[in-house]
């Protein structure tokens, strides 16, 4: 990665420190909602300005102003200086790339052409092909050398996807790069690799915004650390300033503690997983889950951790193998058998999986127990309620109206939706596969609390957890997988991070 | 089950009940309103056009002429509700038509029994439409175009491509039942309608049918047998057909192989206009009656304006697409408005 010169990165900014991407006290306002409120805000050449703060702090809407998507109700947005009109066109061509948190690649087109999305090289409107390729080539060989310009963007893995996306801001000649929780989808290895990649658009003068929910990541990566709450700005200082706890601080006002699970006798085995196989996925998973107890299945993702989960509940198939809940045996790739042995499942893509969007938050709430409210096929309304008012005040969710789409709740609040869902069929074993994705912070804990404070009252966990800290935290047992395999197994004694990360990559 | 969340209080995490409830079904009424006031406006600009418009014959026939539309966009609703499209309705209509009339006149079958008959083959092509759908996964749009296929040509094969007459008079003895002095399939068309909201919109089967068409993945991970569910609709969808079927029997005097063509479009074009999403998962039986009237009501002008027959289908074509147009425009409007609110909500001082 040190050969690089003569090329598009070497271009840009030389090193020099200034402020590029300025927003001067900005407010925008949604009517009856100040989302910002004053929050200046600058993006520096050469230097990594991580933005942080709960969900609903303003930051979606600080990008969005800087991506422009909107204009500022006051205070502006400038770029060297001059005001950046509100609309995206303006700017790109001003240098700032924005990447979202859905990617924004074309499935069907291959990496070559998605580098140069709009922008083919023509000859009399014929693509050139030779030239477009070596363009493409020499943006995408500084960032993911080892990606084939001829792959279709739907073969490639979220974390080729996010480099190709780089990769394009670099052949646009971009000076800013806005990143939107970059990680979420990438394992430990691969969010280092792009760590890399950050490092050395800085070091090649490029000025970059991100945006993360995780403080190891941010602390890792920033220069400045930027945070915001309730649509202000609390501040913005060099990260050799700050640690975690102050950065948490500042992000919810007050401090946090770590939820940690206590110690239990595990009960009667619930879950028992035998030589479960499936081909190219995994290979002879077996393990018990016992009443009262958190097993964690720890790992890179990719691993297969999730095919695991999803085959135990019947959500896909496996070649080999069994799986029986309190000695009986579950028929392969049946959800509604697996809920019937009273397994409760919260999927990992929880948008994907689990919520029907359009749907109101009461009925995402009794989605997993139509037949409960629904005697003689007639919802019942009463009972609907009885069920949410349970999840409402027993995980403690905040919402405007049970009757409005559950795609108007924040994240964390959603999840605790589709939680509360499989709670109310008080299920002996509860599977989660990574509960805390996309969450904030405050959400993240009580969630944590959610799942210690259950198998406190015997229920058996199942959970997959991608979060070191989180492992560390709530697992009584962790099982580390690694390509399709469990690699080792580790009780609380003999937990510590350095052993999950030596089984997850060499194990 | 009890907690004791350290970073937010549990407190007033439901905000007063009347004020959210009543925010919400405001909006919901200005979503039904909105073909509504459509329809409104047209009446009144073509009763200003034409005296005879608001003649009570005039208002009959609109109604009247409606009623298959209404009856098949019934049924085509719950296909479009979990994300499917049948396009075999007109041709099960056509086939239905020729055995309504055939079995009797052929057979001697009883006509309520030919009836029966005739709704239980449309029942069973719908069935067939949800088995290819489900069990061997041909998409949807490509199913049910080969089942308009073959069963336009049975219809024909059938008939063999005569109009099969004479009716029987049990179809026109219904056709011409009045009640109240209204035409009973009118008021039996309106409470096919209410049987089907109130199913959508209280049952179990109903709600999975939101949820399936919402988010098939979701849905079957909740424990609903979401493949179930798709083939019921698409059976649902061809009974319906069938009585269409019927029911222009009865209006044509003669069962007829070539009745109804191209009438799937008009269904899934009122259905469209109705509010109920191509995607899925989202609509309402009421919205769709209302967009089968404003296409009546088109047809209806077209006839009192003496719009010269060629230009019916260039005028029918743009109706629906500004109709279709305003709706897209008025949902994102008031979505945009349901999204600020929740906002609000979401940015309200934490404690």
């Amino acid at each position: 990665m040190s050969a690089v010169t003569g090329t598009n990165i070497g271009r840009i900014g030389q090193g020099e420190v200034g402020a590029v991407l300025v927003a001067d006290r900005v407010s925008k306002a949604f009517p009856g909602v100040l989302a910002l409120n004053d929050v200046s805000f600058e993006a520096r050449l050469g230097e990594v300005n991580a933005l942080v703060g709960e969900n609903g702090a303003g930051k979606s809407t600080l990008i969005k102003l800087m991506a422009g998507f909107y204009a500022p109700d006051r205070g502006e947005i400038q770029v060297d200086g001059a005001p950046l009109r509100p609309d995206p066109a303006s700017a790109h061509e001003a240098g700032i790339a924005t990447i979202h948190q859905d990617h924004h690649l074309i499935p069907s087109m291959t990496v070559a052409e998605n580098l140069l999305l709009g922008r083919w090289p023509a000859r009399f409107g014929m693509i050139s092909r030779a030239e477009m390729m070596r363009q493409a080539e020499s943006a995408l060989s500084h960032v993911a050398p080892n990606v084939s310009l001829r792959k279709l963007a739907r073969q490639l893995s979220p974390a080729e996807r996010q480099l190709v996306e780089i990769a394009r801001a670099i052949a646009e000649e971009s000076r800013v790069l806005v990143m939107d929780e970059p990680t979420t989808s990438l394992s430990t290895r691969e969010v280092d690799a792009l760590f890399e990649t950050v490092a050395l658009l800085r070091s090649r003068g490029m000025a970059i915004v991100f945006v993360s929910h995780w403080l190891e990541e941010v602390f890792a990566i920033a220069d400045r650390i930027t945070v915001l709450r309730d649509g202000r700005l609390v501040g913005s200082r060099p990260a050799a300033e700050l640690d975690r706890d102050a950065v948490i601080r500042m992000m919810v006002g007050r401090n946090v503690e770590q939820v940690t699970t206590q110690s239990v006798t595990p009960g009667p085995v619930v879950l028992k997983v035998e030589n479960l196989t499936r081909a190219g996925v995994f290979d002879h998973v077996s393990f018990e889950v016992r009443a009262g107890e958190i097993v964690t299945l720890a790992g890179l993702v990719g691993a297969g951790r999730s095919e695991v989960v999803n085959a135990i509940f019947g959500a896909d198939l496996y070649d080999s193998g069994a799986v029986t809940v309190e000695g009986v045996a579950l028929p392969r790739g049946d959800p509604v058998a697996a809920m019937e042995a009273s397994i409760g499942y919260i999927p990992e893509d929880r948008h994907r999986q689990a919520l029907v969007a359009r749907l109101s938050v009461r009925s995402n709430a009794t989605l997993a127990v139509l037949e409960a409210v629904s005697p003689h096929g007639l919802i019942n309304r009463k009972a609907e309620d009885r069920i949410l008012k349970n999840t409402v005040s027993n995980l403690g969710v905040r919402m405007a109206s049970p009757n409005w789409p559950v795609s108007t709740l924040s994240g964390g609040n959603q999840q605790k939706i589709v939680i509360g869902r499989w709670l109310a069929r008080a299920p002996k074993l509860l599977i989660l596969d990574e509960p805390t994705k996309g969450v904030d912070v405050g959400a993240k804990a009580e969630i944590s609390e959610i799942v210690v404070g259950l198998a406190s009252e015997g229920h058996a966990i199942l959970l997959v957890s991608s979060e070191l800290p989180e492992v560390l935290a709530l697992s009584d047992r962790v099982l580390v997988m690694r390509s399709g395999r469990i690699a080792g197994e580790l009780d609380r004694a003999s937990l510590n991070a350095e052993r999950v990360m030596t089984l997850a990559t060499t194990g | 089950m009890k907690f004791d969340p350290k970073i937010e209080g549990v407190a007033e995490r439901i905000r007063p009940k009347r004020a959210s409830n009543g925010g919400t079904s405001v909006i919901e009424a200005v979503q039904d309103l909105g073909l509504f006031i459509v329809i409104a406006i047209g009446a009144i600009v073509l009763g200003v056009l034409s005296p005879v418009f608001f003649t009570r014959l005039n208002i009959e026939n609109l109604f009247f002429s409606s009623t298959i539309i209404a009856v098949m966009g019934i049924g085509e609703s719950f296909v479009i509700l979990v994300a499917g499209i049948d396009l075999s309705v007109g041709a099960v209509l056509a086939l239905s038509s020729v055995l309504s009339v055939g079995l009797v006149n052929d057979y001697g079958v009883p006509a309520p029994v030919a009836a029966l008959v005739a709704l239980g083959v449309g029942a069973l092509i719908g069935l067939i439409n949800g088995l290819n759908v489900t069990l061997t996964k041909i998409p949807a749009l490509i199913a049910t175009l080969a089942m308009m296929s073959v069963t336009r040509g049975l219809a024909f094969i059938y008939s063999g491509g005569q109009n099969l007459a004479p009716v029987p008079d049990f179809y026109v003895q219904i056709q011409a039942a009045r009640l109240f002095g209204v035409p009973v399939i009118i008021l039996f068309t309106l409470a096919l309608g209410v049987v089907a909201h109130f199913v959508l919109a209280r049952t179990r089967f109903g709600r999975s049918i939101y949820a399936t068409g919402g988010n098939p993945v979701a849905a079957r991970l909740a424990g609903i047998r979401t493949s179930r569910v798709i083939f019921l609709a698409y059976t649902i969808s061809g009974a319906l057909a069938a009585l269409g079927g019927l029911m222009i029997t009865a209006r044509l005097e003669a069962g007829a192989a070539t009745a109804g063509e191209g009438v799937e479009l008009t269904v899934i074009s009122a259905v469209v206009i109705g509010g109920v999403s191509l995607f899925g998962g989202e609509g309402k039986i009421g919205g769709v009656l209302l967009g089968v009237l404003l296409l009546g009501l088109v047809q209806n002008a077209i006839n009192l304006l003496n719009v010269p027959p060629n230009y019916d289908y260039v005028v029918s074509g743009l109706v629906i697409a500004v109709a279709a147009a305003l709706d897209v425009y008025r949902r994102s409007y008031l979505e945009a408005g349901l999204r600020r609110r929740a906002n609000i909500v979401k940015s309200e001082p934490r404690k």
